[in-house]
């Protein structure tokens, strides 16, 4: 098991590589740079010439050609530096680290309401296949996967916070109180954050349930069906026990994939319903940098996601052995 | 093939009318099923007392899109104490689903047994006024109180032993959890010891080795060890034995069922041996069944059954068994056609189209039971009254012919 980690972990060092040159091709790619965007007022108007942009993009590095930008780029990754992002004017990394925890923990909150909702809801539209329960839930779940995530964020701004009134639009807290520095004021301001964040969990939540709830019943009914459900049904245990014992830890068995996509779904951020509501998370400060050019952030953003994304594969395939006795993983 | 095309056909309208009557019948049942019943709605007397089992009139049906599939359609028949019934039959004739049955495992909301009652001999039901012994319905029995009985007093080894045991617990775990569920006074550790002692008692060897094994590191044959285990640890009543050896090789069959004769006579519990291999029941069964197209054709002890049957189809199943001094070169016997399509089967004698001394009578009417002797029943009309006395004559005459 130790040494199948250790190998898998090498071998993915060599996949970011790969994958680090990709992006940074792609990002070098784009139609526009973070020079030309941001002097282009300042161009038209004549009071920055070519020559001046010119100079900002070789200071800048953007007149490299994308194999000298990469090893750069890289050079300074090997010693542990990520750059400095255009746009924010501050160390990559830091950044990251600053914005990261809020969307973590809209994403985890998120995370475990949609799994709370859709594996009973699962379970039970399966249990209970082709019944008036389980055609409510599907169409239910249904229409929820199918919204676009900003349709639906501006549905809700629209009914729960112009209409209705009880919710705010948008931000993370009230920018017009001042809370105090002592235990009852951060409590107070804790309680305003929790409250800024309903709609944008909410919207999360119901637009992700349905996947994971079509996943959960598929998988059910499938183990449902498996002889040794009847073999526990023919040892007298009750159906309760038979579903949510002998059934359960087997449809646990292909959920473990869903793992994978957890870890970087977790603090990667949500673009869009962070920038809907906006909120000052890692997604919005991505899609910004993205949208400008920021090279050095979308390289250290993407490159944080990759990172995860190998961790939480490798995760996925070390809670395989863990949940399935039958999977032992090699050497 | 023109007249099978059309009769398989179903247009638009008549398959919405199916699908009504299919979800209105489904409800009835299923609600059924969920009412209340006090123990004396689903208790009746038994005929005979020193009977497990007894199945009168069953009928269970699947309802299905292309019509209502009658597969077991008015069976009845007797399980005797401490004896070995095998139940022959081909593919979908209602073997398995009679088995089913008795257990309540009939995959349900589909399927349901309409009619009949499974009446099993407990000491829990206890007598009624008149002195005569009380058995469970087992048709009308509800859920709740079928728990009790399941997997304790009747138990059930299936046909597949490679993927009747759960993957993820160990063969301990499942095994501890039949124990622990039917003797509430035993304590964890008293459940492991048992559960060895059960192990050792099928023949497995290393049981402890084995008890802490997952069921993928086991073979076939432990496997179906182990189920039968399982079957045995509530010292059950009766133990029903669908195709327990259809999947494993020769040499295990023949181990698997000399472990289960054996264990009949030690436990003193009766077996139900659903099987379509001859040979397994000539060698186990006391009694026969056979059953073609979800009814009874012929039932008598294993010896009337083998050396002298009476339903034509029997005869046929006898005679399509190939023998060591069978000669190699000519093929091997075969009863002509198939079997029915089970939906909307007429009242006639469903083997008619098969049978080579089929009668203008079998085509009108599907012929009652005849009684040829004390412990032997024929469904044929061959055997009625109108049809002479010297039964065994006929039948040689058709083994002849």
């Amino acid at each position: 098991m130790f040494k199948y980690i250790v190998k898998r972990l090498l071998l993915s060092v060599i996949i970011l590589i790969g994958v680090s040159f990709i992006i940074y091709a792609l990002v070098r790619m784009m139609p526009m740079n973070y020079i030309e965007t941001k002097y282009s007022s300042q161009l038209l108007q004549g009071t920055v010439t070519w020559e001046d942009v010119n100079r900002f993009m070789d200071l800048y590095g953007l007149n490299d050609s994308v194999i000298v930008g990469y090893f750069k780029w890289f050079g300074k990754l090997v010693s542990g530096d990520l750059g400095e992002s255009f746009k924010y004017e501050r160390p990559v990394a830091e950044v990251i680290g600053d914005y990261m925890w809020i969307s973590f923990a809209i994403a985890l909150i998120a995370t475990i309401l949609q799994f709370l909702i859709a594996i009973p809801l699962g379970i039970s539209s399966a249990t209970h296949q082709y019944s008036v329960r389980d055609y409510t839930v599907t169409v239910l779940t249904m229409i929820g996967l199918s919204f676009p995530t900003y349709f639906f964020a501006a549905i809700v701004i629209r009914v729960f916070s112009l209409q209705l009134g009880w919710l705010p639009s948008g931000g993370l807290i009230d920018p017009g109180v001042d809370y105090a520095a002592d235990f009852a004021g951060q409590m107070a301001k804790f309680g305003d954050m929790a409250y800024h964040l309903i709609l944008p969990i909410l919207v999360s939540v119901v637009l992700s349930v349905g996947g994971l709830m079509r996943y959960t019943r598929t998988n059910t009914l499938e183990v449902l069906n498996a002889d040794y459900i009847r073999t526990a049904r023919a040892k007298g245990l009750s159906e309760r026990t038979v579903i949510y014992k002998h059934a359960f830890r087997n449809t646990l068995i292909p959920l473990a994939t869903l793992l994978a996509g957890i870890i970087p779904g977790l603090f990667g951020g949500m673009m869009i319903t962070e920038e809907v509501f906006a909120i000052d998370g890692i997604g919005r400060l991505a899609y910004r940098a993205l949208r400008e050019g920021d090279i050095p952030f979308v390289m250290g953003y993407n490159m944080f996601l990759a990172v995860l994304t190998v961790i939480g594969t490798l995760f996925s395939d070390i809670m395989y052995a863990v949940v399935d006795p039958r999977v032992k993983l090699a050497k | 093939m023109k007249e099978k095309k059309a009769s398989n056909y179903i247009s638009i309208r008549e398959s919405r009318k199916i699908i009504k009557y299919n979800i209105k019948q489904m409800k009835y049942y299923e609600k059924l099923k969920r009412r209340k019943l006090t123990e004396a709605e689903y208790t009746s007397p038994m005929r005979d007392e020193n009977n497990i089992v007894e199945i009168d009139g069953l009928k269970t049906c699947f309802f299905t899109d292309n019509g209502t599939v009658m597969s077991v359609n008015g069976v009845s028949f007797d399980i005797p104490q401490n004896k070995i019934i095998g139940v022959v039959g081909e593919s979908g004739c209602g073997k398995s689903v009679t088995s089913l049955s008795i257990m309540q495992l009939v995959q349900a909301p589909q399927g349901q047994v309409v009619e009949g009652e499974i009446r099993f001999n407990s000491d829990a039901a206890g007598r009624d006024a008149e002195g005569r012994k009380l058995g469970f319905n087992i048709a009308k029995m509800p859920t709740k109180e079928m728990y009790k009985i399941r997997g304790k007093d009747i138990t059930m080894i299936f046909q597949e032993p490679m993927t009747s045991l759960n993957p993820v617990f160990t063969i301990g775990y499942q095994l501890d959890e039949v124990t622990l569920l039917h003797d509430k006074s035993m304590k964890k550790e008293d459940a492991k010891a048992y559960s060895i002692e059960l192990l050792r008692k099928v023949g497995i060897s290393m049981p402890e080795h084995v008890y802490k094994s997952y069921p993928h590191e086991l073979s076939g044959g432990m496997r179906q060890r182990v189920m039968i285990a399982m079957a045995i640890s509530g010292h059950p009543k009766l133990l029903i034995a669908d195709e327990p050896t259809t999947a494993l090789d020769v040499t295990i069959q023949a181990q698997i069922l000399e472990l289960l004769r054996d264990l009949q006579r030690s436990e003193g519990c009766s077996i139900m041996l659903i099987t379509h291999d001859l040979g397994v029941i000539a060698e186990m069964a006391d009694e026969v069944v056979v059953m073609y197209a979800g009814k009874v054709i012929e039932h008598g002890t294993a010896e009337e059954i083998f050396f002298h049957p009476k339903h034509p189809y029997t005869i046929g199943l006898q005679k399509s068994k190939p023998l060591l001094s069978s000669d190699a070169n000519k093929p091997l016997y075969s009863i002509p056609g198939q079997v029915p399509n089970p939906i909307n089967l007429p009242d006639a004698c469903y083997f008619k189209n098969r049978c080579a001394h089929c009668m203008d009578k079998c085509r009108e009417k599907y012929p009652d039971t005849v009684k040829v002797s004390d412990t032997h029943s024929v469904a044929c009309y061959l055997y009625s009254e109108a049809n002479g006395q010297n039964n065994d004559e006929t039948a040689k005459e058709i083994d002849n012919g």
